[in-house]
């Protein structure tokens, strides 16, 4: 990757990730306390100290275990900015070159312990819960009925900006509360529901005679357990059901009654709550196995449509297809084509590109009379069916930056200022001047960057150095203000100047001179994402200009700086997806998998698809470990 | 101050007033006075985001008699039923080595006093809230265990602040170290958690029926959860326990309700609308009446209330602060901004004053409801602007059935930690542990006699 000073800058800007580390190598320790710690302290850690530590980066902070294996990323920027002389400073007293070399050297065998030729760590997806998303889907998939009964459940807690993390999401007694009636009242749906609706279409079998019971159970418990499992059931699980329906026999009520307790039963089991990945057994020596063919077809339904899988790819999982590469790729392609595909753009695109954040998002009335309800969701209806647009038609993952058209109605036309759109209905509409198309000139996104009452450039900077490059600026320090909203202190001077003041500061502009000019390069789009040329009495100035003197003039300018550094883009999807896909955070052993993502990516002219499929045929995604082993 | 309420709030109440059968109201009869039940005393923890604007929150002067400060004029007509405790701090909700993130730590460590482990996901890891831990005792007999309660749903996607997880910023009631309790939004919902939905009218064999099903059903989900605990890995079997825990939960409200069952059944009493209520005003009272109704009922003594989740950005165009709350907390000396945030921080206490309105209208005992509760009200922060932990904004409401003289404001030395004072609130309970989070210590001043533990 061709490194230019302004990404070191930017990269200078990044915040630290921590991940958990397995035991380390030894031997990384050792370089770590001898090369290594020592030139630390004799050359760096006077100005990457604790106090004040420039470019945020504390070097003074660390105990005996080496950090380089775990904050792989950041220690690559260290061993760059050490091989191109860059640091220490000129001013600076210099190491000797020997000195130099050695560390360097040291850094890289460090780095290198994450050997991707050898065997990989898949790591580990903590046990997790179906989501609210994935139980309503579930549910509709069993039974044909669509009133999603997750509704009332607690709202699923986030980690790394997903909703469908093991470690994250929690079961209270609470949430078990509302399994228990969830479970009680889609029982009641079912069985008895009206004739119209074919609920009864469960009762495939109604007993005779006594002897009918319970082989009469069987017939229709066996198929729902089955699906509600997503697995092949083993003797128990059905002996238990049935003892259900016989104790209900005993007490001599109806055979539905029967019915209906085994089916709750089914709802509130863990085998259907949670997504279970079976453990090799420990103290085998292939700890590392793929994952069985049933827990890859869910991990698969549920990664592309938060679903169940179908028919054809539960088939091909029973029958052992799916360790066939070609055979993967076909379904993933084929899923990706489905409708329920459109599951991506409303669960994966709208937490990575944060739109869910638009439900609470208040533009004031006094500043934006144009912002309605119908505008909320249809500025997120554009971004979700220009995503599934790429998806669907398997286009250039570039294409989301930079495209020359969107979907639009009526309400949104308007807004933009496009004459000849008519109706409530989303139509592919070309643009031509350069305004629209490519996710920066949604007015989705534009609106939750913005302040109440004004555009922020600060945190429309922030969102594409977070969402677009995966370079997630530091917050700011504690005592940050921010701008005063006065009304004499908006009149006075523009927002750029007033910016300008506040960046004056030294500490807050390490990042600010980086976030703020890529901000204002979207500044013709006001608060809403309406196209201005004016703010109050200012004239709109969308210029700027990075660190490294790279300058910009307005959307179309940004859109082509940011697609010359499109392998951070493509990387920042791919570690968004990934971390999706696996219902965990990426671990730095996923290195390894996201550069061969990325490189499968870049040779395929970018499509989608194959972003997809190389997510789908990762070690992370398809192999599993015992948890107390790691290679 | 007269407050507009909402149509379905008011017929909710007066639906209320007639007609619960409560155990412990006076009006119900009590043949023999002498053998009266004592009121039980029930805690309960509100917390605020983003701190206050503490020169217009804390009383310039000490002890009883003092003159409340601008924010916490609105409980003029309680002043003698509350304590102002100035001076407490939460250490563990500092940096201490952990970088950013002062809001989720200050929320994370709110109730439990332990510094949360930071992580956007993987293993969170933090300690028991105060209210879990007087649950395990108080608790028991009690139809709910704990209900906890708040306004906020929304999840904000990406890390919730600077690398911690949502879970930190969302939550301040922790069953485990591992598992927070999510907190209910809807006041419908809360209701229907208390008393039931709907079958309150059904015949007592019908109930039994549907209690030895449940029972059934979880004998069968217990057999599932054990086969499958030998099949997953270690993190896994910590996830089943939340499960396993669950299922502990609902088979010991199986029991209460089997013989407390009575007062749930006789009762007609009106539930709250459907949906959530379009103003915040409206949605912090009714959750208020929700947890007032759960301490009169006895269906919980435990509670817990988050008016909004740590660090939120809600803004309050209703009383003329268009801003978002944590934008303007970022005032940077701003004196405009920070009569903005003292106008929130009031709007607040409003509504804090009305749940002690309500609790002291309820006869109870030969006093009220008020008098036997214990409600600590504050922040994690103490200025949003500085983001420091110490000199707290604290309320400590309600006499703890006559073990804490109230009415006064209490100055402690600087550092004293937030945590004796949970301590303190234990002894109350009657739960004995000798520490809780960094505790050093009992909170001296809640009395002024040697209370009648």
């Amino acid at each position: 990757m061709k490194v230019t000073p302004s990404r070191i800058r930017f990269l200078l800007c990044l915040s630290f990730f921590f991940h958990g580390a397995l035991g380390l190598a030894l031997w990384a320790d050792d370089l770590w306390a001898n090369p290594i710690l020592p030139f630390l302290q004799e050359h760096c850690t006077e100005c990457h100290g604790l106090e004040k530590p420039k470019a945020g980066l504390n070097l003074a902070a660390y105990g005996p275990d080496s950090p380089i294996r775990r904050e792989r990323k950041q220690w690559k920027k260290v061993l760059r900015m050490l091989r191109r002389g860059k640091m220490p400073p000129k001013k600076a007293p210099q190491p000797p070159e020997v000195d130099r070399q050695k560390v360097e050297r040291a850094i890289d065998e460090a780095l290198a312990a994450l050997n991707c030729d050898g065997v990989r760590d898949p790591g580990h997806v903590t046990l997790r819960r179906l989501n609210r998303t994935e139980y309503n889907n579930v549910v509709a998939d069993l039974f044909g009925i669509d009133f999603k009964p997750a509704r009332d459940f607690p709202s699923d807690d986030t980690g790394y900006g997903f909703d469908n993390i093991g470690d994250v999401l929690s079961l209270s007694p609470v949430l078990f509360d509302k399994y228990l009636a969830a479970a009680e009242g889609i029982a009641d749906e079912v069985i008895g529901g009206t004739p119209a609706k074919g609920p009864s279409d469960l009762l495939t079998c109604l007993p005779k005679s006594e002897a009918d019971w319970l082989p009469c159970a069987r017939q229709i418990l066996e198929p729902v357990a089955r699906r509600a499992f997503r697995r092949p059931l083993r003797d128990g699980d059905m002996d238990e059901l049935l003892r259900l329906v016989e104790s209900v026999h005993a007490d001599g009520a109806s055979f539905e009654r029967g019915i209906r307790l085994a089916l709750q039963a089914i709802l509130v089991s863990p085998n259907f709550l949670f997504h279970v990945v079976e453990i090799p057994v420990l103290g085998q020596a292939d700890a590392i196995q793929p994952l069985s063919g049933f827990e890859l077809a869910e991990r698969i339904s549920f990664f592309l449509w938060s679903r169940l899988p179908d028919d054809e790819l539960a088939a091909l999982a029973k029958a052992g297809k799916l360790a066939d590469n070609e055979i993967l790729e076909q379904q993933v392609r084929r899923m990706l084509k489905d409708d329920r595909a459109s599951a991506l753009a409303d669960n994966f695109a709208a937490q990575w590109l944060q739109l869910r954040r638009l439900e609470t998002i208040t533009p004031d009335p006094v500043y934006y009379p144009a912002f309605d309800e119908d505008l909320r969701r249809d500025s997120r209806r554009e971004t979700e069916l220009f995503f599934s647009a790429v998806a669907s038609d398997d286009l250039s993952v570039l294409t989301l930056l930079d495209a020359d058209f969107s979907f639009i109605n009526e309400r949104l036309a308007r807004h933009y200022g496009i004459p000849g759109i008519e109706g409530a209905h989303f139509r592919r509409v070309s643009f031509e001047d350069g305004r629209r198309g490519g996710i920066l000139g949604h007015a989705s996104i534009l609106t939750l960057t913005s302040n109440p009452t004004r555009t922020s450039p600060v945190k429309r900077g922030k969102w594409i150095l977070g969402q677009v490059l995966g370079m997630p600026p530091k917050p700011p320090p504690p005592n940050a203000g921010d701008l005063s909203e006065e009304t004499e202190e908006v009149q006075a001077a523009s927002l750029r100047e007033r910016l300008e003041k506040h960046r004056a500061d030294p500490v807050c502009a390490s990042c600010h001179r980086i976030m703020d000019p890529i901000g204002f390069a979207l500044e013709n789009y006001d608060g809403v994402g309406a196209w201005r040329t004016r703010d109050g009495k200012f004239p709109i100035n969308a210029a700027g200009t990075l660190p490294d003197g790279t300058f910009f003039d307005g959307p179309v300018d940004l859109k082509k700086v940011l697609l010359e550094r499109k392998r951070d883009f493509v990387w920042c999807l791919s570690e968004k997806l990934l971390t999706y896909a696996l219902g965990r955070g990426i671990e730095y052993f996923d290195d390894c998998a996201l550069e061969d993502i990325v490189k499968a990516v870049e040779a395929d002219d970018y499509r989608f698809s194959r972003l997809v499929i190389e997510v789908v045929r990762s070690v992370p995604f398809r192999m599993k470990r015992s948890q107390e082993s790691s290679p | 101050m007269k407050e507009k309420t909402t149509r379905s709030r008011r017929t909710f109440l007066r639906g209320l007033g007639a007609s619960v059968a409560l155990p412990f109201l006076e009006s119900i009869p009590m043949a023999d006075a002498a053998v009266a039940p004592k009121p039980p005393r029930r805690v309960a923890f509100i917390y605020i985001p983003n701190g206050v604007q503490v020169p217009e929150w804390t009383p310039k002067r000490d002890g009883a008699n003092y003159a409340l400060s601008p924010i916490l004029e609105p409980l003029k007509p309680y002043q003698r039923d509350f304590l102002v405790l100035t001076g407490l701090t939460h250490d563990k909700a500092r940096a201490n080595g952990d970088g950013g993130g002062d809001h989720a730590r200050s929320c994370a460590t709110y109730l439990t006093g332990v510094q949360p482990v930071k992580t956007g996901g993987a293993d969170i890891r933090l300690g028991r809230s105060v209210d879990q831990v007087a649950a395990d005792v108080i608790g028991r007999g009690n139809r709910l265990r704990s209900l906890e309660l708040g306004c906020d749903n929304g999840n904000k996607p990406g890390p919730c602040d600077s690398g911690y997880s949502c879970a930190y910023t969302r939550n301040i009631s922790w069953r485990s170290e591992t598992t927070p309790m999510p907190k209910e939004i809807n006041p419908r919902v809360v209701f229907e958690r208390m008393f039931g939905s709907g079958y309150a009218h059904e015949d007592r064999a019908v109930q039994a029926r549907r209690r030895n099903e449940r029972r059934s059903i979880l004998d069968y989900v217990l057999g599932q959860a054990h086969s499958l605990q030998g099949r997953v890995g270690i993190k896994d079997r910590q996830k089943l326990d939340e499960y396993f825990t669950a299922i502990r939960e609902v088979e010991r409200r199986l029991e209460v309700t089997e013989t407390q069952s009575a007062f749930l059944h006789d009762g007609d009493i009106t539930a709250p609308a459907a949906g959530l209520p379009e103003s915040y005003r409206d949605h912090i009272r009714l959750l208020s009446d929700m947890m007032v109704l759960a301490f009169q009922s006895d269906v919980t003594r435990v509670s817990t209330f988050m008016y909004a989740s740590a660090g939120s950005n809600r803004n309050y165009r209703f009383i003329g602060v268009p801003e978002g709350h944590h934008e303007l907390s970022h005032h940077a000396g701003d004196l405009k901004k920070q009569a903005k945030i003292a106008k929130i921080n009031r709007f607040h206490i409003e509504q804090f004053a009305y749940l002690l309105g309500r609790l002291q209208s309820i006869r109870e005992g030969d006093g009220t409801l008020l008098d036997n509760c214990m409600i600590v009200y504050g922040s994690g922060i103490s200025d949003g602007n500085k983001h420091n932990h110490e000199d707290l904004p604290i309320l400590l409401a309600g006499r703890g059935g006559g073990t804490i003289d109230s009415g006064r404001h209490v100055r402690y030395p600087n550092e004293t930690p937030l945590s004796n004072l949970y301590l303190s609130l234990l002894d109350r309970v009657g739960v004995s542990v000798e520490s809780h989070g960094d505790s050093t210590g009992r909170l001296d001043g809640l009395n002024l006699r040697v209370p009648r533990v």
